[in-house]
C-alpha cells in the first residue's frame, strides 16, 4: 500500500484487506503518516512527503542487486528494461534512508519480500498522483510491478484506487480534453473522423485546454465561458484565492448542481438546479471498472431536474441537432456502439451484477484483470520507464519550516457539500483539524484541541491542532473538505507537466498559535 | 474449483461443494433451516443452537451453521428438532420484557410467530439497564439483546473496529461500546456494520425512530453509492408517501462489497432531502442578483449567453467542467455537448484522478 489511506479513502475495500490479514495476507503500509493500516501491517516505511520515487526506485535496486527479477517475464512481455536498470543502480537502500527517512534494513526486507512472494499486489491513490511529480510515481511503481512479472493473475499488478465515485467513468465517457470516449485519442484524425460522421457534425480539431489551462485561461481571457456541472473549483482546486479571482473575470458561467455555494451565489449568471444520484437511471464505473446500475429512487425535488435531461435541453436550446434520447439508456447505447471496450456492455446484462471493461461484444464475460498475459499495449510488451527523483517544488525552510501534507477523512467528500449537511456523520469531525507530532505542538506551545493558524506564501486558515504521532516531527497533515478553512488556500497549482494533476501534497508552511480555544466565530 | 460431495438430506440424495456450510446446501435443495446467531459476513461460529440437525453418527445434534457438508453424511432437519426450536424461541422470549421495541424487522419474533411459540412467563430480572448514546445514528436497546454476539463479531472479525464489548453476565449482561464511552469515544466509525447484522433491531438507526410507516412497506431500489470508487451496492428504502429515504440496507451477495457499507454509503444520504437544495433555476438579471425563473427563460438565457461568446471569441473561449459525480451517461452527454454544439475539446473536470 503506497500513499493510500485505503480505511478513509475506500472503507469497505479496506474490509477485503482487513480480512486478507486476518488470513495471513503480509501488508506493507508506505505512507508518511501512522494510518490505521499501519496496525495490522507487518512495517510501516514512514517516507518523507515526496520521496516515493526514491523508496521504489531503491526498492528495484535491491531486487536488481540479489537477481530477484522475472528474467523470464522481463524478456518475453517488456521492453527498455535495461535503461531503468542502469538508473536504479545509483538508488541505493542506504541514500535511500537519508531522503525517504525509510531504514535502509526495511527496504531491503520490503523488496525482497515483494519479489519473491507470487500474489503481490501494489495498491496507490491521489497520495502518490497529487505530486507535481505524479507521473513519476506511477511509472516507477510501474517498474517495479514489470520486474517482477506481478501482473495479469489474481491479487497482483499495480492498483490504481480511484478516488471518487465515478471518476473512471467520467474519464471512460470522454469528459477529458485528449480523448473521445472510450480513449480514443482526439489528435487522430481517424477517430475525429468518425464520431463527425456518428454525430452527424464536424467535431473539432484544435486541442482542447486540461482543467489546469482552463484555470489559466480565466486569468488571462482564453477562457470567456465556463459550463461547471456538480464542480467547485474554488474548494477542490489548489491555490483557491487565485481560482476565485479567475472566475471573477470570466463573462458567463453556467453552474449546474444540488446547492448554491459562495462562488456561485456572487458569481454565476445560470443556476440550473440538478439531480442527486438517488434521482435518475445510470451507471457509476467503480475502481475495478465495473460498470453498476445507478437506479431512480426518487423524483426531483420541485422543480429540478436529472442531469442528462438538463444537458440535452441545452443541447436543443443551442441549435444542436441531436437525436432524441429518451432515457439515459439512449445515451449508453450510443456511447457503446461508439467505444469498442464497452461494446459488450448493456444495460440489461447489467441488472444483476455489473461487468468489468473490456468488454468487446455482448458474449464477452469482462475482463477482472487487465494485463494479461501481457502487457495491453500494441506490441504486447510492458516499457520500462527510467525515473529520476525530483524533489518537491516546495521545500521547507526558516521562514515556513513545516511540511504540510493534505487528503481525505473518512468523514467528508471532497468539498463536503453533500456529507457537512449530514448532523450524525459531522459529530464525529466537526471543525478543521491539522494533525502535528507532540515534539512540535510542544515547541510551539500548543496543546491537543487548540486553535492554530496556518500561513503558506499564498494564503492562511486557522484550524484545531489534533495532535499526535500520526505525522512524524516537521509534517503536519490536514483534510480537504473544510468550507470554512479551505485548505487549497495554502497549496499550490505547479502541476505535473504531462497530466497537468495539481500538487496538492506537499506546501511549506508556518505555525502560529491563536492563543484562543474557541472557534474563530465565536471569538 | 472445489470437487462435490454426495449426502443424504432428509432421506433424499442431495449433492453440495465440499465443505458448503449445511445450512447454504440444505437451502439449495429448498430446506429451509432458521438461523439467529448466524450471518453470511462472519464467520461460522454456532452459537445459539437454533439451527441444529440431527447428523448420523453424532451423538448429538450440530448446528446447520456451523458444520461443513461431508461425502455421505446423512443429515435429518425434522426428526425432534421443531421442538427444540420453540423450546429454544420461548426461552429467549422469557428474558425479554420488550423482545421487539418500536416494531423494527426481529428475526426472532418472526420466528416465534412460524413456531407458534410465545413466552411461557417473563423472568422476574427481564428488564435490563437501559443504554443512552449522544452518537445521532445508532442507539442500543438492551430489553431486545438476545446477545447473539453478531454485533461484536462484525466489531472484530470485518471492522476490526474493536469498539463493542459484551458487559455483565447473566441477566445483566449486554452489549456496549467498549469502556462504556459513546460510540463516539471509540474507533467506532460510525460504518452500522454492527447494526446491519443486529438480528432483532436492538442496534437501531436512531434517526428511524418518529417514521410513521413500518419498516416492511418500504420501497427498496437497489443502486450504486455515489460518495467513492468501490461502488458499493446499495439499497434506498423509500417511504411511498412521503418520498424520502428512510434507511440504506445492502445483501451479502452484493457484489464489491458483500453486504458492507461505511459512514458515508450507510448514512449520509440525507443531503438528498436538505431543505437548501436547488429547486428552481435562476438567471442574474440586470440588478447583479439571482431570480428564480422558468426553464424556458433559463435554458434560453444560458444558450444565448454561450452562442454569444462562441460569437464573439470563437468555441475556444468556452470551457466545461464535469463531474465524477455524474453518471458515465450524463458526462458523455456533457462532453458530447462540448464538442458537437460548442464545437471545443476543453471538457475536464477537478477530479480527472
Ligand atoms: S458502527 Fe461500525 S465501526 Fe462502529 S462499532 Fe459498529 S461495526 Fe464498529
Ligand atoms: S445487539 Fe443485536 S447483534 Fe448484538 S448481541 Fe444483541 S441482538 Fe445480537
Ligand atoms: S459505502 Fe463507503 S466504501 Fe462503499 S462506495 Fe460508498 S463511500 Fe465508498
Ligand atoms: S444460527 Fe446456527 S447456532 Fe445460531
Amino acid at each position: 500500500m503506497i500513499g493510500s489511506n485505503t480505511t478513509e479513502a475506500h472503507p469497505v475495500l479496506a474490509l477485503r484487506m482487513k480480512k486478507a490479514a486476518r488470513k495471513g495476507a503480509t501488508i506493507v503500509v508506505a505512507d508518511p503518516r501512522k494510518i490505521w493500516l499501519t496496525k495490522l501491517a507487518k512495517r510501516h516505511l514512514q517516507l518523507r512527503p515526496g520521496s516515493d520515487v526514491w523508496l521504489v526506485n531503491a526498492m528495484m535496486h535491491v531486487i536488481l542487486k540479489e537477481g530477484l527479477q522475472d528474467e523470464e517475464y522481463i524478456r518475453e512481455h517488456t521492453e527498455d528494461f535495461e535503461a531503468v536498470a542502469e538508473v536504479v543502480s545509483r538508488y541505493t537502500p542506504e541514500e535511500a534512508e537519508k531522503v525517504t527517512g525509510v531504514p535502509a534494513a526495511d527496504i531491503v526486507a520490503t523488496a525482497r519480500e515483494y519479489a519473491t512472494e507470487k500474489h503481490a499486489a501494489v495498491f496507490y491513490t491521489l497520495g502518490i498522483t497529487e505530486h507535481a511529480c505524479a507521473v513519476d510515481n506511477i511509472w516507477s511503481l510501474s517498474n517495479l510491478v514489470l520486474m517482477t512479472g506481478h501482473l495479469g493473475y489474481e491479487s497482483t499488478g499495480l492498483n490504481a484506487l480511484r478516488g471518487q465515485n465515478n471518476v473512471q467513468g467520467l474519464n471512460d465517457a470522454g469528459a477529458n480534453p485528449a480523448y473521445f470516449p472510450g480513449y480514443q485519442p482526439a489528435d487522430s484524425a481517424e477517430i475525429r473522423q468518425k464520431f463527425s460522421e456518428a454525430w452527424g457534425v464536424e467535431v473539432p480539431e484544435t486541442p482542447g485546454y486540461r482543467l489546469d489551462q482552463i484555470m489559466s485561461g480565466l486569468h488571462d481571457g482564453r477562457i470567456r465561458a465556463l459550463y461547471l456541472i456538480g464542480e467547485n473549483p474554488a474548494q477542490t482546486e489548489p491555490n483557491a484565492h487565485h481560482v476565485m479571482e479567475g472566475l471573477e473575470h470570466v463573462d458567463f458561467l453556467i453552474t449546474q448542481d444540488l446547492f448554491l455555494n459562495d462562488m456561485t451565489e456572487r458569481l454565476a449568471d445560470v443556476v440550473f438546479p440538478a439531480s442527486s444520484f438517488a434521482e435518475k437511471d445510470g451507471t457509476f464505473t467503480n475502481t475495478e471498472r465495473r460498470v453498476n446500475r445507478v437506479r431512480k429512487a426518487l423524483p426531483c425535488p420541485g422543480e429540478a431536474r436529472e442531469d442528462w435531461q438538463i444537458v440535452v435541453d441545452m443541447a436543443k436550446a443551442m441549435g444542436g441537432n441531436w437525436p432524441e434520447y429518451r432515457t439515459p439508456e439512449d445515451a449508453w447505447n450510443e456511447f457503446a456502439d461508439l467505444a469498442p471496450f464497452w461494446t459488450g456492455i448493456r444495460y440489461d446484462r447489467i441488472e444483476e451484477v455489473g461487468l468489468q471493461w473490456p468488454c468487446t461484444d455482448r458474449d464477452h464475460p469482462g475482463t477482472p484483470y487487465l494485463h494479461a498475459p501481457s502487457p495491453s499495449r500494441p506490441n504486447g510488451k510492458g516499457k520500462f520507464y527510467p525515473v529520476e527523483y525530483q524533489p518537491p517544488i516546495e521545500q521547507p525552510d526558516s521562514e515556513y519550516p513545516f511540511v504540510l501534507s493534505t487528503g481525505r477523512t473518512l468523514y467528508h467528500y471532497n468539498s463536503a457539500t453533500m456529507t457537512m449537511r449530514e448532523e450524525g456523520v459531522v459529530q464525529k469531525q466537526e471543525d478543521p483539524f491539522v494533525e502535528m507530532h507532540p515534539d512540535d505542538a510542544a515547541a510551539l506551545g500548543v496543546q491537543d484541541g487548540d486553535w492554530v493558524r496556518l500561513v503558506s506564501r499564498r494564503g492562511e486558515l486557522e484550524a484545531r491542532a489534533a495532535v499526535g504521532e500520526r505525522v512524524y516531527p516537521g509534517l503536519v497533515w490536514m483534510a480537504l473538505h473544510f468550507a470554512q478553512a479551505k485548505v487549497n488556500w495554502l497549496t499550490h497549482d505547479v502541476g505535473d507537466p504531462l497530466i497537468g494533476t495539481p500538487e496538492y501534497k506537499t506546501s511549506a508552511i508556518r505555525i502560529e498559535p491563536v492563543g484562543s480555544a474557541l472557534k474563530p466565530a465565536a471569538r | 474449483m472445489s470437487s462435490m460431495v454426495r449426502f443424504t438430506l432428509d432421506g433424499r440424495e442431495a449433492s453440495a461443494p465440499e465443505g458448503e456450510l449445511l445450512v447454504h446446501a440444505a437451502a439449495r435443495h429448498g430446506v429451509f433451516i432458521p438461523t439467529l446467531c448466524h450471518d453470511d459476513k462472519l464467520d461460522p461460529y454456532g452459537g445459539c443452537r437454533m439451527c441444529v440437525v440431527g447428523v448420523e453418527g453424532s451423538p448429538r445434534p450440530l448446528p446447520a451453521c456451523a458444520t461443513r457438508v461431508a461425502e455421505g453424511m446423512v443429515v435429518s432437519t425434522n426428526s425432534n428438532v421443531p421442538a427444540f426450536r420453540k423450546t429454544l424461541t420461548e426461552m429467549l422470549l422469557a428474558e425479554h420484557l420488550d423482545p421487539n421495541p418500536g416494531g423494527r424487522p426481529n428475526e426472532l419474533t418472526d420466528l416465534a410467530a412460524d413456531l407458534d411459540a410465545e413466552a411461557p412467563f417473563i423472568l422476574p430480572d427481564a428488564k435490563r439497564k437501559e443504554y443512552e448514546d449522544r452518537n445521532r445514528l445508532m442507539g442500543y436497546t438492551p430489553d431486545a439483546c438476545i446477545l447473539c454476539n453478531r454485533c461484536v463479531r462484525y466489531t472484530q472479525e470485518v471492522m476490526q473496529c474493536s469498539a463493542l464489548s459484551l458487559e455483565g453476565r447473566g441477566p445483566h449482561a449486554r452489549i456496549v461500546p467498549t469502556w462504556e464511552r459513546s460510540w463516539l469515544d471509540t474507533e467506532c466509525e460510525l460504518c452500522g456494520g454492527c447494526l446491519s447484522v443486529c438480528p432483532t433491531g436492538a442496534i437501531f438507526e436512531k434517526f428511524l425512530e418518529g417514521t410513521e410507516q413500518p419498516e416492511r412497506e418500504l420501497v427498496k431500489t437497489k443502486t450504486t453509492c455515489t460518495f467513492c470508487g468501490v461502488g458499493c451496492q446499495l439499497d434506498l428504502n423509500v417511504d411511498p408517501e412521503t418520498n424520502r429515504i428512510v434507511k440504506v440496507t445492502s445483501e451479502p451477495h452484493y457484489v464489491s462489497n458483500e453486504g458492507n457499507l461505511c459512514v458515508k454509503g450507510r448514512f449520509a444520504f440525507n443531503f438528498v432531502h436538505h431543505p437548501d437544495r436547488l429547486t428552481k433555476p435562476m438567471v442574474r438579471r440586470e440588478d447583479g442578483e439571482l431570480h428564480e425563473t422558468s426553464w424556458e427563460d433559463a435554458l434560453q438565457v444560458a444558450a444565448d449567453g454561450l452562442n454569444r461568446v462562441k460569437a464573439e471569441h470563437g468555441p475556444q473561449a468556452i470551457g466545461f467542467l464535469a463531474s465524477a459525480r455524474l453518471t458515465m451517461e450524463e458526462n458523455f452527454l456533457i462532453q458530447k455537448l462540448a464538442r458537437s454544439v460548442v464545437g471545443t475539446n476543453s471538457i475536464h473536470s477537478c477530479e480527472a484522478t
